[in-house]
């Protein structure tokens, strides 16, 4: 492959990679009133 | 509530401590969850939620007004409330960087028999856990 393409590919996964990732990986509530 | 929490999108597990209040949502691996959702969810069930914390990992961008926002996922962000901790990501943001965040997403207005089931949900950052 065209080193150009490789190095464009690489920059695009470093940016792209870490935003899929982005999540919420957990939710703790206190509640008031619960029978 | 545990039923009505677990029907919402995104959600995987719900345990509910009668003990102490506690609720803890486990989203599910995609973590497409909507907080603003389940505290609705737990509204509309009769119960008030007195406070809420998420962990979330994401970006630190800057809106058009120029205030800071933790990017939970594509389409959903949360505006950061100002506090000393927000000074140590202020640097990362609408940088590559990913952030692991633990923080109040929502505390019940002191003296408020019931809170608003729509208040806004503003990110005060408790622990940085983790910068990548």
């Amino acid at each position: 492959m065209n080193p150009r393409k490789l190095a464009l590919l690489f920059v695009l996964g470093s940016v792209l990679v870490p935003v899929s990732q982005a999540q919420i990986k957990h939710i703790e509530m206190r509640v008031e009133g619960m029978t | 509530m545990k039923q009505h929490l677990g029907r919402q999108s995104g959600v995987q597990k719900v345990d509910v401590s009668l003990i102490d209040g506690k609720v803890e949502v486990t989203p599910k691996e995609d973590g497409q969850i909507d907080p603003a959702q389940l505290l609705k969810a737990v509204h509309d069930s009769g119960v008030s939620v007195a406070e809420m914390e998420v962990t979330a990992r994401g970006k630190i961008v800057k809106d058009a007004d120029g205030n800071l926002a933790l990017q939970a996922s594509p389409g959903q962000s949360f505006a950061i409330a100002p506090n000393d901790l927000l000074k140590t990501v202020e640097p990362l943001a609408d940088s590559p960087a990913v952030v692991t965040l633990r923080g109040e997403l929502y505390r019940k207005p002191a003296g408020k028999k019931k809170a608003a089931a729509s208040a806004p949900l503003k990110l005060l950052i408790l622990e940085v856990q983790k910068k990548e």
